[in-house]
């Protein structure tokens, strides 16, 4: 069996045919709220589940995925019986993927008609309403280097750098890094760093006077430093080791300095942790305001709650709607903020990798760390504008103006209108450029070392700005390179590329892919304007969308791809809700999403609203409570 | 082996409330030698990666015969102690079924486990615990520092075929089937943190005389939040507590080492070491970025390690499968993309300079290790080092005969000088042998193993 792309991805698929009405269950109301029975989504996807996707599966699935064989570890008898459980949301939407892509039934199996076919996926895109409601857990985390840095900032006045010999974290899902011993006596040799650079200022705020209560400074600073209020039983073991300090002739500031010591290392401050047990019996809690105030102050600031946060925690307000909204937007009008780029946005477009991606020395000898900077600042200053100037997101794609100095105005030829090293605000009039698509940093981070890759971009395109799921390339598959140097030597990359795809094997996938990244061939692989590409031969970027529209060059690509203003703003809901929660998407949040895109939608899919959708989301605000 | 052996966690779990005694000398082989004329320095295991596989013609000695007096070209420069290094051809990788297309997500993080990830959680890090970690519970409680864990290139690719964890591309090192070991890719912060060596500036780190105790009350501390939190959390917590535990291990153990520097000065001798053992290398901290003084260096810290006994399990990823170039060898494109040579002379060339290029600097470091004395060998006899990769052929994503190299007697366990052609077994069978030969009793096979390789042995 071969993977092939679907032309509509599982996520396309739900959208379409989802009921139109809005779920009864407002995604703020108070966790356990019951449904209403009118218009009830609930029930009319169980119905269509028993009467089209019951006895498809019994027909064409069961034999090799049921009780009796359970091939790829998919029993799907067990899964009709429950449909709506967590555990198989999953497989239901590679079920959609494999099933819409015909890669089941496999071809030596009995096949469904059109009908048959069209009617199951049907069915299996309103399983998400029979899942019950589910916040998801509330994992404790521990803070990432970012963070850690920006919180010993804020906590002592240190510089943030402090922290930038910790290891770098291995993104997935949420993040699940484990410390090796060496690491973590980083942490303990930070710690030393920090008290060592922290300002007399800073001590004096935290230490008090003279003759300050030690408790009492024990119970300011976990405040602080643990984002909630401390337990007595947290504040016996820091006078423990306030009184170790001067059981050993420590003079009061050395013993307190060794007490923040014993507080920076402690994990209460290196993990976000709840302050409360949770009460017994309940299934579902709201978060208490200790740990929404870090969810979102981590979330936009990538740093410890600020003061005003902190007030409003303790005086048991954030929760309210309200208040909560205007926070998210105190927090996204402030200079901070830019941190939602450097842990979001920068992974989301794949500059991350830019820093320190190879490019050929002679090819590209541009590609200096001057010109990578300037290539991820112009995609911060884009993103930053489209959230402060609460744009539409669909200016991600369809942006007039860019942020441009001297050194990053040569690749787009406009350095006779730019000078200077500072990234300034350039108007484009040539609408091939402008916005995530057309942007040198990631038309070069989609690129290979030594050339562009068609193919490359179109993933990109695919999945990180319209969120479809491509499926990886099956093994042994021959690579450009493969191709008989000689009989190519004259043909473009577009002309090899489409020699590759004469290969039926490989033509499924790549007539969806290719053709979104021949529109952008005119950019070179660091992201230059070109008429002709390396073979001399000029460039041709006709190509056609899934569904049959034409494009002839990057500019009219750009427009097909924003006129998709409902796929890109489900995309970017999609990734940030789960960068917010940090875990993937699952079964219930697919109904929060849908919710929450109708909201954006009304309000032309602007900025703010989509991150403020996001904070007061559901999932956002409350948790599940775990075993 | 000593009869003391300590396990690990017991060891650190333990050890809170006597930690103000010179551990040490409880500890290893330090015992051993009280009231004997004559010890045995212990086994030491190293594992160091390559990615990609080989050019097999170039890499496999033509027959049992040739391997001593005409090796292999890859091998070249281990000609000189090739009779103190074993190959064997014949042991298969772990099949990547259901995995099919993610050949190179695995083959790093089947390499110690031989052992698959989980399916059904493939998101996440499930897969087995690796071979030197779990000789790190065994003999890791007896030095300063478990395991070392070293890499060339930071472990952030992201890359997730088959919907694998991205950690599977980078990690080989795994401390439980759901932990997965980060690589420290920084040789200053090695020297700095196990040797209380001096940084640039002058500034040793030295900590602080109360840190122990001040780690060992916050670590008595966190039992509340922890029962407050839900398991996985508390897993979770148990590690990083753990890894707290073990800086107060490591800090005790940096001042029993200066307490005996202290002594030697003063010409009271160490209960440790031979009159005739080499004295600890020198590590100097290349100044440049080229690769291979860098990996240099990185081998230069296992060497250390091991000679003082900081540690007896390393691992070194010398690189990774993702994105890795060799600018020092004049290539730009990346270490996978002539892989897929399809026998294009060009790149099988680069391929065999790369497979080259990685086995020198192995060779570095066991020519080292083989010129330091130990006890009435050299350091090498006392050692299993082991250089492989998880692929044999990259061009087809073979992994039918793992191309490996051992080099050293595993304090006389291994059968050396010698090129083994007739066995079958897998990568599970190679590591069950290897950690019987390091004295590690298993409670289990390892991975996908059945049994021990006894033609590596020495019987």
């Amino acid at each position: 069996m071969t993977a092939r792309l679907a032309p509509l991805s599982a996520t396309e698929v739900v959208s379409q045919t989802g009921p139109n009405s809005e779920h009864p269950n407002g995604h703020v109301a108070k966790p356990g709220a019951k449904a209403s029975q009118s218009d009830d989504p609930q029930a009319a996807a169980q119905t269509t589940f028993q009467k089209c996707a019951v006895p498809f599966v019994k027909k064409y699935c069961v034999e090799c995925h049921g009780n009796r064989k359970s091939k790829a570890q998919l029993n799907l008898e067990v899964a009709v019986r429950k449909p709506g459980d967590p555990a198989f949301a999953r497989k239901w939407m590679e079920a959609i993927a494999n099933v819409n892509a015909h890669d089941m039934p496999p071809d030596d199996a009995d096949q469904p008609n059109d009908d048959e076919r069209e009617r199951f996926l049907d069915a299996l895109a309103q399983v998400k309403y029979l899942a019950s409601r589910d916040p998801g857990p509330f994992v404790i985390r521990r803070l990432t280097k970012v963070e850690y840095g920006n919180t010993l900032h804020d906590f002592l006045g240190v510089d943030a750098a402090i922290a930038k010999e910790l290891p770098d974290e291995v993104p997935g899902e949420g993040y699940l890094n484990s410390l090796s011993s060496m690491q973590t006596e980083q942490y303990l040799g930070i710690a030393n760093a920090a008290l060592h650079q922290m300002p007399a200022e800073a001590q004096k705020r935290l230490f008090g006077g003279k003759t300050a209560d030690v408790r009492e400074i024990a119970r300011k600073l976990t405040r602080i430093a643990y984002r909630r209020p401390p337990t007595e039983a947290e504040l016996d073991v820091l006078v423990k080791v306030f009184d170790l300090g001067t059981t050993n002739k420590l003079d009061r500031n050395a013993a307190l300095r060794l007490m923040l010591k014993a507080v920076l290392v402690s994990p209460q401050f290196l993990f976000i942790t709840p302050s409360k047990d949770a009460p017994t019996g309940e299934k579902i809690v709201p978060l208490d305001d200790y740990q929404l105030a870090s969810r979102l102050s981590y979330l936009l600031w990538a740093t410890m709650p600020d003061a005003e946060l902190s007030k409003l925690a303790d005086e048991g307000k954030l929760h309210d709607p309200e208040i909560l909204r205007a926070q998210t937007k105190r927090l996204l009008a402030d200079t901070r903020s830019r941190a939602l780029f450097d842990g979001f946005g920068a992974q989301w477009l794949g500059l991350d990798t830019l820093a320190t991606k190879t490019f050929d020395a002679q090819k590209f000898p541009q590609m200096t760390p001057d010109l990578r900077s300037a290539m991820y600042e112009e995609a911060r200053l884009l993103f930053d504008s489209i959230v402060r100037e609460n744009r539409s997101v669909i200016t991600f794609v369809s942006a007039d103006y860019t942020y441009l100095n001297r050194t990053l105005a040569t690749i787009y030829g406009l350095e006779k209108k730019v000078s200077g090293s500072d990234m300034q605000k350039v108007s484009l009039t040539n609408a091939n450029r402008g916005g995530i698509l057309a942007m040198p940093g990631v038309l070069a981070t989609t690129s290979f070392a030594t050339r562009t890759s068609a193919v490359k971009r179109g993933i990109w395109v695919l999945e990180q700005v319209l969120g479809q799921r491509v499926p990886p390339a099956p093994p042994n598959v021959p690579g450009l390179e493969k191709q008989d140097p000689k009989k190519v030597a004259s043909m473009t990359l577009r002309q090899r590329t489409e020699l590759h795809r004469t290969n039926a094997v490989c033509a499924n996938c790549h007539k969806i892919l290719d053709p979104i990244g021949f529109g952008l061939e005119n950019f070179d692989a660091i992201g230059r304007w070109r008429d002709k590409d390396e073979s001399g031969g000029p460039i041709d970027a006709v190509g056609e969308l899934p569904g049959g529209k034409r494009f002839s060059s990057p500019k009219e690509l750009k427009a097909l791809i924003a006129a998709r203003q409902s796929d890109l703003a489900r995309n970017l809901t999609e990734k940030l809700l789960a960068y917010a929660l940090c875990r993937q998407l699952d079964g219930y949040d697919h109904i929060i999403v849908d919710q929450m895109h109708q909201t954006i939608a009304k309000d032309g899919y602007k900025m703010q609203t989509l991150l403020s959708e996001i904070v007061m989301s559901y999932p956002f605000i409350n948790r599940r409570v775990q075993e | 082996m000593s009869t003391h052996l300590i396990n690990r966690r017991a060891c650190l779990r333990g050890l809170g409330a006597s930690l103000g005694l010179p551990l040490l000398e409880t500890m290893g082989w330090a015992d051993a030698a009280k009231g004997k004329t004559s010890y045995k320095p212990p086994v030491r295991l190293a594992f160091m990666y390559m990615p990609h596989g080989v050019i097999m013609d170039q890499f496999w000695p033509k027959s049992p015969e040739s391997f001593l007096k005409s090796p292999p070209p890859a091998l070249e420069s281990l000609r000189p102690i090739l009779n103190q290094c074993l190959m064997v051809k014949g042991i298969s990788g772990v099949p990547i079924t259901p995995f099919g297309s993610a050949p190179h997500a695995l083959e790093l993080s089947t390499w110690l486990t031989a052992s698959l990830p989980d399916a059904a959680k493939r998101n996440q890090i499930h897969i087995a615990i690796s071979a030197d970690q779990i000789m790190a519970n065994y003999v890791g409680g007896l030095t300063a520092l478990p395991s070392l864990e070293l890499a060339t290139m930071p472990q952030t690719h992201k890359e997730n075929q088959e919907g694998l964890n991205e950690g599977y591309y980078s990690h080989c090192s795994f401390r439980s089937p759901t932990q997965a070991m980060p690589a420290e890719i920084n040789p200053r912060t090695v020297l700095e943190r196990l040797f209380g060596k001096t940084d640039q500036s002058g500034k040793t780190s030295a900590t602080d005389p109360l840190d122990r105790q001040m780690l060992d009350l916050v670590i008595g501390g966190a039992k509340d939040l922890r029962r407050k939190l839900p398991h996985g959390d508390q897993q979770k917590l148990d590690e990083y507590l753990d890894s707290v535990r073990s800086v107060e291990r490591r800090i005790a153990a940096i001042e029993y080492r200066q307490k005996e520097a202290a002594l030697e000065k003063a010409g009271v001798s160490s209960s440790k070491r031979k009159a005739s053992d080499s004295p600890p290398i020198e590590v100097k901290i290349p100044e440049g970025d080229k690769r291979s003084e860098y990996m240099q260096v990185m081998c230069d810290l296992t060497v250390l390690a091991f000679q003082t006994d900081t540690t007896r399990v390393s691992t070194y990823i010398g690189s990774t499968p993702n994105g890795v170039s060799y600018p020092e060898l004049g290539f730009s494109d990346t270490h996978h993309g002539p892989t897929h040579h399809n026998n294009e002379p060009e790149k099988v060339r680069k391929v065999a300079a790369i497979t080259k290029f990685n086995i020198d600097q192995f060779a570095y470091m066991v020519k080292k290790m083989a010129s330091l004395r130990e006890g009435d060998g050299t350091l090498l006899d006392n050692s299993i080092m082991m250089w492989g990769s998880g692929l044999e052929d990259g061009n087809k994503h073979t992994r039918e005969n793992l191309p490996f190299i051992i080099a050293g007697k595993g304090g006389g366990t291994i059968n050396t000088g010698r090129f083994i052609d007739t066995v079958k077994g897998n990568q599970g069978d190679l590591l069950t042998t290897l950690l019987a030969c390091a004295g590690v009793p298993l409670d289990r096979p390892i991975g996908i193993a059945t049994k021990e390789i006894k033609e590596m042995m020495k019987v």
